[in-house]
């Protein structure tokens, strides 16, 4: 999945102000694509999603000290996004391998639905949803 | 997995140009220092290591874009983003031995095992052959040209 392309971005403007930018291009990007995500089987979602929960993480490892608390609250619920996401991808990854190993199948599939349920409370909690929102006010002030 | 190093005089009000060139030093210098030992499998931590600063290297390097000449970037980009497939393909092998691994410790049928014990012998055959196609990535002259084209990279934003 191609990242969004970040408008008007100037070399000669303080970090600060770019970064803004870029951060709330790819918090923009997680946004848009958890509801599809949130489907149980949609395997391509999960993975779209967790290629923009990291990419957020990485820009707000790097930038997120311009951002305060917000940013770090923000960047630690993309990256257990991204953690759990990354283990749904690996079981989706192993499952074909697994095919007529009984035992192997039943724990991945097992596992994912656990998994999935773990993504799914994740992206549903308060905490979340807060995180997202605080980081939002920040970006916008 | 190794934490990102802080970046000497970080300053969210710096010009954006000086920001690229600092940060850009700092991750490209943890993925040198991560390609130590790199290909030994019994190590697989290494790999770990070392792709997550060649991530890191490319998510600075895209998020600086703007910074830097459009030709010095692209060849800088592709040959980054290259040493991190070798990387990737060695890591999932990697990982998919210890997941195997640690099933057949805990979670195996008797039935299944001779299976998934074969799969395991496949991931190994694999992991060698990822581990040979990373070899020309990681030799210390290609690193040598990488941290040169780094380097001017930095010098260019700056």
């Amino acid at each position: 999945m191609k990242a969004r392309r970040v408008k008007k971005l100037d070399p000669e403007k303080p970090l600060k102000e770019n970064a803004a930018r870029i951060v709330r291009t790819r918090l923009d990007e997680v946004l848009a694509l958890a509801e599809p995500a949130l489907e149980p089987t949609a395997a391509g979602a999960q993975h779209d999603l967790r290629i923009a929960c990291k990419r957020l993480r990485y820009v707000l490892e790097l930038v997120g000290g311009c951002f305060g608390r917000e940013a770090e609250a923000a960047r630690d619920a993309a990256r257990e996004l991204q953690t759990v996401l990354g283990e749904i991808h690996d079981c989706d990854e192993m499952l074909p391998r697994a095919e007529g190993i009984a035992s192997l199948d039943t724990f991945l599939r097992t596992r994912r639905e656990l998994l999935f349920r773990r993504f799914s409370d994740l992206w549903r909690a308060d905490e979340t949803a807060a995180t997202w929102d605080a980081i939002e006010r920040i970006l916008d002030n | 997995m190794a934490r990102p190093r802080k970046v000497p005089g970080f300053d969210c009000d710096e010009p954006f140009g000086e920001a690229a060139a600092r940060v850009i030093a700092v991750r490209a210098a943890e993925v040198f220092k991560h390609s130590a030992g790199v290909l030994d499998t019994t190590e697989i931590h290494r790999v770990h290591d070392m792709r997550v600063a060649t991530r890191r290297l490319r998510a600075a390097m895209e998020l600086f874009e703007p910074c830097f000449p459009s030709k010095l970037y692209g060849k800088a980009r592709r040959e980054v983003k290259a040493l991190a497939d070798a990387l990737g393909g060695r890591r999932d092998r990697d990982v998919e031995i210890e997941f195997l691994e640690q099933f057949i410790e805990e979670g195996v049928d008797l039935d299944d095992l001779e299976r998934v014990a074969q799969l395991v012998v496949q991931r190994r055959v694999e992991q060698l052959q990822a581990n040979d196609d990373l070899v020309p990535f990681v030799a210390e002259e290609r690193l040598a040209k990488l941290r040169l084209r780094l380097d001017k990279l930095v010098e260019a934003a700056r």
